[in-house]
């Protein structure tokens, strides 16, 4: 069974500091972390393969400035992960990712199973997987909690209105992951190592594919380019409350009652 | 000159950040409180390969070297010194021993197993009547066929009590004295003869076992001398300059604590209409902390690059370990006194830290000591021969 994830990386939340005195954000400690859902999907990738024969190939859910989750994904127990590189890439939207991964894909030999975080943490992205599951032609089961495979089907388990649902679904099959859904494993101390210095049983586990040798550059070339200036949207200021904690507390839940009025 | 990390140690960092923030800071107060040793815990770091971190990957460690095993020491100690002191006296002078003087079998049969987390080590060298001055050991062994036999005892084991595996010195040879008449052995803790006497109440680092051990004719065969017959004293010597060398980068994760935990303290506590923060008082406290942590962060991972460089280091181990330990205490005393009352409260894990922290300037020898390693040392050069 080959198993390919998708990830994306995320701005450690931990290292930023939001300053509404001062209307910023202060980045104190530049770090990324892989978007959480996405490392769900990891998780989940890593608990089928523990459990039958199955290789995990991690692919980006974006173009990336550099490897470093994809390593990480190796060094937690993924099989192989492939960078995609080359400057077309850059601008490349969903619509555009959707095309690159999907011949990454069929260069792979194609998958049973595909899983991706149904969100990602800082732009609430979430039609990746479901292009995906269009573009590769299969079924597709969004926001699941659990996944597992048996008998030649993948299942996973739902939540609809506050109840569980089981699934199946013949694969080729993608799979969206909520965030929370599963816990991440610790990397292997030896993995990591060796996958940072390209060496042992993983040295090999990391290959950088042009995008340009896997789709033409029309395929490539963004629905929606961004013309102009960029500019922050225009928010109201936030509400400061005093006093007792209570008093603070009676003050926030009267400005949220509000806001919802409105 | 380069100062930076390798891509490999900063995702290793952030791998044990990771894992000392969900597995060993939840449990921190929780065994101090209950002076039990996080056995669990030191398992799970034994599965991932930390408890290998700077043994070689034929040996079953990681292979990061001295500086792995540093960022280690400081991000555990970070948020528990006690599982920090245990993880520092399993890898850092127990196994160390093993690794700097075993043969191959020697590794093979003990190291494997310790790095994996599947056996536990201390390092018996302290007795009642040889603490600073560790040269007058009095525990024997004799020499008896393919065997020895120790008798005698050691006091203040960490680990000890939970120990699979304790490199023991032991006298083989009084008349040689200390260099020539001492031997290191590993001995395995379920033969017979072997016993934990007592356990240690302590003030500070509860969460680790610090035992009394009793050999009464343990036998312990030929094949376990660490080293050679009449060499203990290098190895012990060896083992314990590696050993000062990740306490000073235990201390970085104590004095990393008590920065971070003041300045959070001086952001949110008001006194007099404002932050503590604005108050110059609490700003000279919080630079100093800073500037003292920046120096030993610089001093620590200097010395593991000569470490892992092949590298002459055993002078500065020395500073690492005098000098660490000393900040660590002033800095902890600092963010104590800016918390004020709640700073002396079992409610803020600052308390636990300053008891926690004593122990950084006695153990593995003296603040004394060391200063009196480092003096020998700089008169040496200039034809002074200074005695204890």
């Amino acid at each position: 069974m080959r198993i390919i994830v998708i990830l994306g990386r995320v701005l450690d939340p931990s290292g930023i500091v939001v300053k509404g005195s001062a209307g910023r954000i202060f980045v104190n400690r530049e770090e990324y972390l892989i978007q959480p859902a996405d490392a769900c999907a990891l998780e989940a990738a890593l608990r089928i393969k523990d459990g039958m024969a199955a290789e995990v190939v991690a692919l980006p859910r974006s173009p990336l400035p550099d490897d470093d989750i994809l390593r990480q994904a190796i060094a937690r127990g993924a099989d192989r992960a492939i960078y995609l590189t080359g400057p077309a890439l850059k601008a490349a939207d969903e619509a555009a990712m959707t095309g690159v991964l999907t011949a990454a894909i069929e260069r792979l030999g194609g998958a049973d199973l595909v899983l991706i975080g149904s969100t990602t943490l800082d732009t609430g992205q979430g039609q990746l997987g479901l292009r995906l599951a269009e573009a590769l032609g299969g079924a597709q089961i969004t926001g699941a909690w659990q996944v597992s495979s048996a008998d030649g089907q993948v299942q996973a388990v739902l939540q609809r209105n506050g109840r569980y649902v089981a699934v199946e679904a013949d694969p080729p099959v993608v799979v969206t992951l909520l965030p929370g859904a599963r816990k991440l494993r610790y990397p292997d101390g030896v993995r990591l190592i060796n996958v940072y210095r390209g060496v042992g049983e993983v040295g090999d586990a990391l290959e950088a594919w042009d995008a340009a040798d896997l789709v033409d550059e029309a395929a490539l070339t963004p629905l929606v380019e961004s013309r102009g200036k960029e500019f922050a949207p225009e928010r109201e200021r936030g509400v400061r409350a005093s006093g007792t904690p209570a008093e603070m507390a009676q003050a926030a839940a009267d400005a949220l009652r509000q806001r919802m009025r409105r | 000159m380069d100062f930076t990390f390798s891509p490999e140690h900063i995702a290793l960092r952030r791998m044990i950040r990771e894992f000392a923030e969900n597995e060993v800071a939840p449990i921190a107060a929780e065994i101090d409180r209950d002076h039990q040793v996080p056995m669990e815990t030191m398992r799970k770091l034994g599965q991932v390969g930390l408890l290998g971190v700077c043994f070689p990957q034929e040996y079953g460690g990681m292979g990061a070297g001295e500086m792995g095993y540093c960022i280690l020491m400081e991000e555990i100690n970070r948020v528990c010194t006690s599982t920090g002191t245990n993880v520092g006296a399993h890898i850092g002078i127990g196994a160390m021993a093993i690794y700097l003087d075993g043969n191959d079998e020697q590794k093979r049969r003990y190291l494997i197993p310790l790095a994996r987390g599947e056996q536990f080590a201390a390092f018996g060298l302290t007795e009642s009547g040889a603490g600073s001055d560790a040269a007058a050991i009095r525990t024997r062994a004799v020499r008896e066929g393919d065997s020895w036999i120790l008798d005698g005892g050691k006091v203040f084991i960490t680990n000890g009590g939970y120990a699979d595996v304790v490199t023991v010195m032991a006298v083989t040879d009084p008349a040689l004295g200390a260099r020539g008449g001492i031997t290191a052995f590993i001995v395995e803790t379920d033969w017979e003869g072997f016993k934990v006497a007592r356990e240690e109440d302590k003030m500070g680092i509860r969460g680790t076992s610090t035992a009394e051990l009793v050999f009464e004719e343990l036998r312990v065969p030929h094949e376990n001398v660490l080293g050679k017959v009449g060499e203990g004293f290098v190895t012990f010597m060896k083992s314990l300059d590696m050993g000062r060398l990740t306490l000073g980068a235990a201390c970085i994760g104590g004095a990393e604590m008590a920065l971070e935990s003041a300045v959070r303290w001086a952001k949110t506590r008001r006194q007099f209409g404002a932050e503590l923060a604005s108050k110059q008082a609490i700003q000279w406290k919080i630079a100093d902390i800073a500037t003292e942590l920046e120096a030993l962060r610089s001093l620590v991972y200097r010395v593991a690059w000569l470490v892992d460089t092949g590298q002459p280091f055993s002078q500065l181990a020395a500073m690492c370990k005098l000098y660490g330990s000393e900040v660590a205490s002033r800095a902890i005393d600092i963010a104590l006194q800016i918390h004020g009352g709640l700073g002396f409260s079992r409610d803020f894990p600052l308390e636990r830290g300053f008891r926690d922290a004593r122990i950084g300037e006695i153990y593995e020898g003296t603040s004394e000591v060391q200063r009196i390693v480092i003096a020998s040392n700089i008169f040496r050069e200039h034809g002074v021969r200074i005695r204890p």
